[in-house]
Parts: C-alpha cells; sequence; structure tokens
C-alpha cells in the first residue's frame, strides 16, 4: 500500500523555477489527461504486450515525478522494470494500484488547484 | 529567433517543455507528440535545438536522434535527450549516439534554462562560422572599401590643404594624379601600382604647408636663399608622411622626396641619378612638369601642348626617365582626355 499523496507544492514549485503560472497550466493537464493515461495503463494491461506496458508505465513515472510524487512514481517504476523483466505476475494489481495513485493525486490536485 | 523543436508523446511534457523554452526568450517552439512526424519536418526544417524524449512509441529518442543525424546538414544541431532519473545506461547510449547533453525527468527549469542556453550558444558558435566565407570576405572587402574611401578622401583633402595655399589648383592635383596613372600603365607598372601612384601623387607637394608665405607666395623670381627654402619642400613633406602604416601614405612620402630628382643626378633633395630615384618620383616629375607648363598661373601663362611636349622630349635622359616620357606620350589621348575632366574652375572628386 503507497503513502497517501502530498502535495509538496513548494518542492514543485522550486522545479519550476518559482512560475506558478507553469505550475497552475501543469495541474490542469494532469487532470485533463489523467483518464487517458489510467486507459492507457488499462489497455497496454490488456494487449498483454510487455513493452506496451513498461512505456506506459514509465510515462505514468515521469508524470507523478513531476508532481513530486516519490512513492507513485516509484511504484511505476517497479511495473516498468517488470515489464521489462516480462515478469508476468502481478501486473493487473500493479496497474490497478498505479490507476488508483492517478486519481488519488488527481483528486489532491483539483481540491489545490479549484480554478 | 532560435527554432526549439520539442518532440515528446506526452502532452504534459510537452506543454511543460515549451513554457520554458519560451521562458528563455527569443525561442520559437516547434511541437511532436510523433517522433515521426518530428523527423518528417526536420526533412525540410532546421531546428537550432532539439529536445527529445527518450522514451516514445514508434522510435525511441536514441532511434530519432541517429535519423536526424542521418539528415544532411543535421549532423551539428544540438540535441538534448530528456530521460528518466534511473535510465543511466540510456543517458550514456544517447550521449554516444549523438545527443550534446542530456535532462533528467522531472524537469527542473534552473537545469533546463542553463543547458538549453548552452546548447543555443553552441548553435549561434556554429551559425557564425559556417556562414558562408564568401560573405565574410564580401563584407571585408566592402568595409576595406569604404575606409581606402575615406583614407582618399583625406588624402585629396589634405593635399588640397598644401595648394590652397599655393597658385596652383584643386584640379592640379587631380590631373597630375591621373597623368601619373598613365605614365604608370605605360611604364608597364601592375594596376595596383597604377592605383596606387594615383593615389598618392597627390600628396606630392603636401610639404608646402611647410614653407612661409613669403617664399610661396612671392610673385616674383626667388632669390638662391629662398629657392633653398622653398626646395625644401620636398624634404619636408617625405616628414610628414613618412612611417605610417598606410600603404598610399608610404607612397605619397615616397612621391613627396623624389619628385624634384632629375634623371641625370642635377635634382634634389639628394641629387638621385636615374633608377636610383624611385619609380614613382620619375613618373611624378613628368606628370607633374607637364601640367604646371600647360596651367596659367598669376605670373606666367600656359604653355601651348606642342612646346610643352617638346619640353618633355628635350628633357629625356636630363630631367627625366626616358621611358616615362615615352609612356607619357604613348597615353596621349589619355591626358587630353584628363585634361577636359578636370579644368581649373571645377575640381571633382578622384
Amino acid at each position: 500500500m503507497l503513502k497517501s499523496y502530498v502535495l509538496d507544492k513548494p518542492d514543485i514549485l522550486e522545479r519550476l523555477g518559482g512560475d506558478e503560472e507553469i505550475f497552475a497550466m501543469m495541474i490542469d493537464m494532469y487532470l485533463q489527461d489523467v483518464d487517458s493515461n489510467c486507459a492507457a495503463l488499462g489497455a497496454a494491461l490488456a494487449s498483454g504486450d510487455a513493452v506496451e506496458l513498461q512505456r506506459a508505465a514509465h510515462t505514468v513515472k515521469g508524470l507523478l515525478a513531476t508532481f513530486s510524487d516519490d512513492s507513485g512514481s516509484a511504484a511505476a517504476f517497479a511495473l516498468e522494470q517488470g515489464a521489462k523483466a516480462s515478469n508476468s505476475a502481478g501486473f493487473a494489481e500493479a496497474v490497478a494500484a498505479l490507476q488508483a495513485r492517478l486519481r488519488e493525486v488527481a483528486a489532491v490536485l483539483q481540491a489545490a488547484n479549484p480554478g | 529567433m532560435n527554432t526549439v523543436l520539442i518532440i515528446d508523446d506526452s502532452d504534459i511534457n510537452l506543454t511543460l517543455i515549451k513554457a520554458l523554452v519560451l521562458k528563455l526568450g527569443e525561442c520559437n517552439p516547434i511541437l511532436f507528440d510523433n517522433p515521426l512526424k518530428g523527423l518528417d519536418w526536420c526533412r525540410t526544417n532546421v531546428p537550432d535545438l532539439v529536445i527529445v524524449d527518450y522514451m516514445m512509441p514508434d522510435i525511441d529518442g536514441l532511434k530519432f536522434i541517429s535519423a536526424f543525424r542521418a539528415l544532411h546538414g543535421r549532423n551539428e544541431i544540438p540535441v538534448l535527450i530528456v530521460t528518466a532519473n534511473d535510465q543511466k545506461d540510456v543517458r550514456y547510449d544517447a550521449l554516444l549516439g549523438g545527443a550534446n547533453d542530456f535532462l533528467t525527468k522531472p524537469i527542473d527549469r534552473i537545469e533546463f534554462s542553463a543547458r538549453a542556453r548552452n546548447m543555443l550558444s553552441l548553435r549561434q558558435g556554429q551559425k557564425f562560422l559556417s556562414g558562408p566565407a564568401e560573405h565574410l570576405a564580401e563584407l571585408v572587402e566592402e568595409r576595406t572599401k569604404e575606409i581606402r574611401g575615406r583614407e582618399r578622401e583625406l588624402i585629396f583633402r589634405i593635399s588640397r590643404a598644401a595648394e590652397f595655399r599655393d597658385p596652383e589648383t584643386g584640379a592640379h592635383i587631380q590631373r597630375m594624379a591621373h597623368y601619373s596613372q598613365v605614365i604608370a600603365a605605360g611604364y608597364g607598372l601592375d594596376a595596383a601600382a597604377q592605383r596606387l601612384i594615383l593615389e598618392a601623387a597627390p600628396m606630392h607637394d603636401v610639404g608646402k604647408i611647410g614653407i612661409p608665405d613669403y617664399i610661396l607666395l612671392k610673385p616674383g623670381k626667388l632669390t638662391p636663399e629662398e629657392f633653398e627654402v622653398m626646395k625644401g619642400h620636398a624634404k619636408l613633406g617625405y616628414e610628414l608622411l613618412k612611417d605610417s602604416a598606410s600603404e598610399i601614405i608610404q607612397a605619397g612620402a615616397e612621391v613627396a622626396i623624389s619628385h624634384h630628382e632629375k634623371y641625370d643626378g642635377s635634382g634634389y633633395p639628394k641629387g638621385l641619378v636615374g633608377h636610383k630615384i624611385p619609380i614613382f618620383g620619375r613618373i611624378v616629375a613628368v606628370a607633374d612638369v607637364f601640367d604646371a607648363l600647360t596651367s596659367e598661373r598669376p605670373y606666367k601663362k600656359a604653355w601651348p601642348l606642342d612646346e610643352a611636349c617638346r619640353f618633355l622630349e628635350e628633357g629625356r635622359g636630363k630631367h627625366f626617365d626616358p621611358l616615362c616620357v615615352e609612356a607619357f606620350l604613348a597615353g596621349w589621348d589619355q591626358i587630353l582626355d584628363i585634361r577636359q575632366r578636370f579644368r581649373d574652375e571645377e575640381v571633382p572628386m578622384i
């Protein structure tokens, strides 16, 4: 079970050079894309293509890292590595967990950025 | 304006990188979420910087870089590859495979700006160095022409300053300079030397600036003592012009000190004989004397042309270098043209 996501705005902002505008834009984009990102993970799993799954996990890893979600990013990395090694076991569970994480982060971001 | 090509399959990354690129200033970002489309664009466009994600569908960042580098003229364009923190091996491969530098995700603005700016500076340097050599040569030629033009104008004005104090006129300077050029050509000097004497001959009497008015402007005949002072203008002109870095002024110094030398050694200031007199001095002597004879002065009428020519012919081997007289007479049609072009009342620039 992953630690709950806590928005570390100062950390994210520091990476963005303190640019609130880019920060707000990124949250908007995340919220906009969260459904398709979840769907892409699901589709990759359903396809049974390890490379596809690896890539989808990689994308999610970067996405969560952008929002300073170290735990979520680490989970995505584990999935990416697993898919790379073609370990068939546990993917469904890992994908579901990651999808849940994406939505959890979305809820936190939504709350932080109601506009 | 720098064209920055950004290729990333993730919209959020594209948007983020685009925003960061725009913050750099003077950049025009071009976005592609598909590397193959980006590559297609590169076939007809040359970006100044490429920022490409590593992990993408169809072809990854490494394959994109190698395909991009294979395009003609894209070998030196800076490429930044974006990789995850954990992809050390990918970074190595990318650097070996043609990427100039990398960015790690999540992207940090400070790091991004520094690396992107470095890459753009590199690109600016490349553009500067690879600018067509002809363009640079043209630029140098154009600037040199301007400088030479200013130099010539300055020389003409300095020469005029000396002539203002003298009954001689600006037109005299022009005529004798052009006569000198005709003689130089007839003598067989090359085009550069012909041009040089045209530009340097006007300075022949610049030393008259240092001659007192009571001698320079004296209406009657000079006493032997006064004539000695007057003769000093050759040396004075030389002193004024010598040791210049300018080729034209150096030639002017030579003309100033040698234009009153005579072929048989009876001239001044050094009494040089024959070919010991610099060629420019021998040429200017003919041109200057001919124009002085054929011009009207307050104290004398202009000589008829045939008499002046006879004077030159009689002076062969005595006053003048015979070959210079021959070259002058051989260019007679041009001499007449020059007389027409530069009349005493008008003083057009060279």
